[in-house]
């Protein structure tokens, strides 16, 4: 029981990180019919980013303050990124075939991810213990307080995306412009504008998620973003590509799923088994667990 | 078409002429490491002290009146990089290699080299190195099989332990070692209550640590590489698993304590002696120079044991006075007597392993300092 609940305790806080990564997917999709493959490299480049304005701005200062100034200031840097990705690699290619949008993405993906190497070099960078290493002991279950962090931070955030797209006017708008661009432009809404504010919240929540994995793991790669994407492009497919609820469902599943694995199974084969889980949930409902069946235009 | 022949001849002749005028002219060095990734700065090491001893070797007059000229080639530590790197170096004409610095990218570019009569030297610790009778393959480190005897000895004899945990990743390094381990402990009686394999780079070991907390463990034994020893010392004392922490040879690295920060302090180490801890002359002076050159002391024991595998062979060369590559390795072989090395004395056996065995067990103390626990 001690196993299990420990466990548990350790899938929801890496399923928290890939939720808030899959929702960056998530949006995207959501309004672009676009996979934006190169969102796990941003998540990685905004960890060095963290790094860089710990050291050079911050002057190594590690009090709360500076903990809450290094996250506002990387999720404002990288949606700044963000945009100017979809400006340049994007926005010129939306009347092109889908194809090459998809290209565009992955070519993205390699400019980010050789952009760390030659910026901060090919060698594994390491965080700072910016977070004290405090624990919590129930019966035989240890829980620390960058776990407890990263579940409650990411839940707040997930709770106030969701309610910002299903309660506000902007995020009427958003959510009008993924059920059809053309519509919304006629109904007054500036869709360019739109897919910026979603390019700026994917990337911010991005950044805090990169933010996430360096502080628990410490040790960051130039190409660990690779990594990280896979996982929670899953997520988000899991939970229904486009879906909002649905990526933060897909990553809290996912990261469940594989801590089970690996603890019962075998951690080898945890990856195998995600992504038979994946072909499961596809050939079971084909649009991802929370995903609404949709007839496809003709 | 007669004429397009021709030019093509005389493009090739051109070719020839150039390789063969640039062979006469200089004494070629392959350096195969992984310049990027993970362990980049262990493959700079190797790069940067091969250029820092040849320079010093040119400065003094070259090899038998030959200036070496090094080549470097980046195999990122995979065998599928590896491998073209030893056609590319090979084609260059490279007389011998240094490197690489693990066993994997080492061994898949073994029988490339063997083919080519190219001397390759390498620090790899795998067993399976040296068991495939290539007569170019020497070795300028000590196989796991010593490490882990010793590692067996000190868990088993020294220190008592009655519940041991071995974890090892899939590199072919990691396994040779764990392996290696497992069957010493058994051999001498110990107990082994679980062997778990992880995936380098993944990260989140947390899964695996958790099953290995509910089996009560005295020691944890991490036969991988510093990047992953480093969290899973982390977050082994994350999960409140109290038990000794020992890694392998090649947890020794600055990047170990960092990574593992405040739980690095009594996690212990077994490698043959650090840099710093180098007793002879040659060592010191070696580390001055690449300090000067470089800014920084080399990154790890390694690196210095490549640079003396490229001294043995040149010192074979120059005995011989031939560039020949058997006859010098033959040499090697059948030496009476020990050369001078960085990093000690250097013998070779006839299947390539360097005869001897130096192992320490270090403990981090709490400023990052090693502390030797046990010496042999």
């Amino acid at each position: 029981m001690e196993t299990f609940l420990q466990q548990l305790a350790n899938g929801l806080t890496i399923g928290s990180m890939f939720a808030l990564v899959a929702l960056g997917y998530t949006m995207v999709y959501g309004v672009m019919r676009l996979i934006n493959f190169a969102h796990g490299d941003m998540v990685a480049a905004s960890a060095f980013v963290g790094l860089t304005v710990y050291t050079q701005v911050m002057g190594q200062a590690s009090s709360l303050f500076a903990v809450i100034a290094i996250f506002m200031l990387t999720a404002g840097l990288m949606a700044c990124v963000g945009v100017i990705l979809e400006r340049v690699a994007y926005r010129p290619l939306r009347t092109a075939p889908r194809l090459s949008a998809v290209v565009s993405a992955l070519g993205a993906s390699l400019v980010i991810q050789n952009g760390i190497m030659l910026i901060w070099g090919p060698r594994m960078r390491i965080f700072p213990e910016l977070v004290p290493q405090h624990y919590w002991h129930f019966g035989g279950v240890v829980i620390s307080l960058i776990q407890v962090l990263i579940l409650v931070i990411s839940l707040v955030l997930m709770v106030a995306l969701y309610l910002f797209i299903e309660k506000t006017r902007i995020g009427a708008a958003v959510r009008a412009s993924s059920i059809d661009q053309d519509a919304a432009r006629l109904m007054g809404i500036n869709v360019n504008n739109i897919i910026a504010l979603i390019f700026v919240i994917g990337s911010s929540l991005g950044a805090i998620g990169g933010l996430f994995i360096g502080l628990y793991y410490r040790g960051i790669t130039f190409n660990m973003g690779w990594q990280y994407g896979l996982y929670a492009f899953i997520a988000a497919i899991l939970g229904g590509i486009g879906n909002i609820p649905g990526a933060m469902l897909g990553g809290m599943l996912l990261g469940l799923f594989s801590a089970f694995i690996s603890g019962y199974v075998s951690s080898t084969w945890a990856d195998a088994f995600t992504f038979m889980l994946l072909i499961f949930i596809l050939i079971v409902r084909p649009t991802g667990l929370l995903g609404e069946r949709v007839a496809e235009k003709v | 078409m007669k004429k397009m022949l021709k030019s093509l001849f005389v493009v090739c002749v051109a070719v020839v002429m150039t390789a063969t005028w640039a062979s006469a002219e200089t004494l070629k060095v392959g350096v195969q490491a992984p310049i990027t990734g993970s362990y980049a700065n262990e493959g700079q090491g190797i790069d940067n002290g091969t250029r820092l001893l040849a320079n010093q070797i040119n400065a003094a007059g070259g090899v038998m009146g030959r200036q070496i000229e090094v080549f470097t080639c980046d195999d990122q530590a995979t065998a599928m990089a590896s491998a073209i790197c030893a056609r590319e170096l090979v084609n260059r004409g490279v007389k011998m290699i240094i490197g690489s610095y693990t066993s994997t990218a080492a061994e898949a570019a073994q029988k490339i080299y063997y083919d080519a009569g190219v001397i390759q030297t390498s620090d790899g610790t795998a067993d399976s190195l040296t068991e495939k009778g290539y007569w170019t393959f020497l070795r300028n480190s000590f196989p796991n099989s010593a490490e882990a005897e010793y590692a067996a000895d000190y868990m088993v004899n020294v220190k008592g332990y009655k519940r041991i945990v071995v974890v090892s990743d899939f590199s072919s390094y990691a396994v040779g070692l764990a392996d290696a381990t497992v069957a010493a402990i058994k051999a001498l009686g110990g107990n082994v209550v679980s062997y778990d394999k992880i995936r380098a780079d993944s990260q989140n070991f947390t899964p695996v640590l958790t099953n290995i907390r509910s089996k009560n463990p005295d020691v944890i034994f991490s036969a991988g590489y510093y990047t992953d020893g480093g969290q899973l010392r982390a977050q082994q004392v994350a999960l409140g698993i109290n038990a000794d922490f020992i890694g392998g040879d090649a947890n020794d690295n600055p990047d170990f304590i960092k990574l593992a920060g405040s739980a690095a302090k009594g996690a212990k180490i077994i490698n043959v002696p650090t840099v710093d801890m180098l007793p002879y002359d040659l060592a010191k002076d070696f580390i001055n120079d690449y300090e000067k050159t470089y800014g920084e002391r080399p990154p790890s024991i390694w690196g210095l044991m490549n640079i003396d595998g490229m001294r043995a062979i040149i010192h074979a060369m120059e005995q011989n006075k031939s560039f020949d590559t058997r006859q010098a390795v033959e040499y090697l072989w059948n030496m009476d007597e020990p050369i001078e090395g960085i990093t000690g004395p250097l013998k070779f056996a006839k299947d390539g392993n360097r005869i001897g065995s130096s192992y320490m067990t270090f403990e981090i103390q709490a400023d990052g300092s090693y502390k030797i626990a046990h010496q042999q």
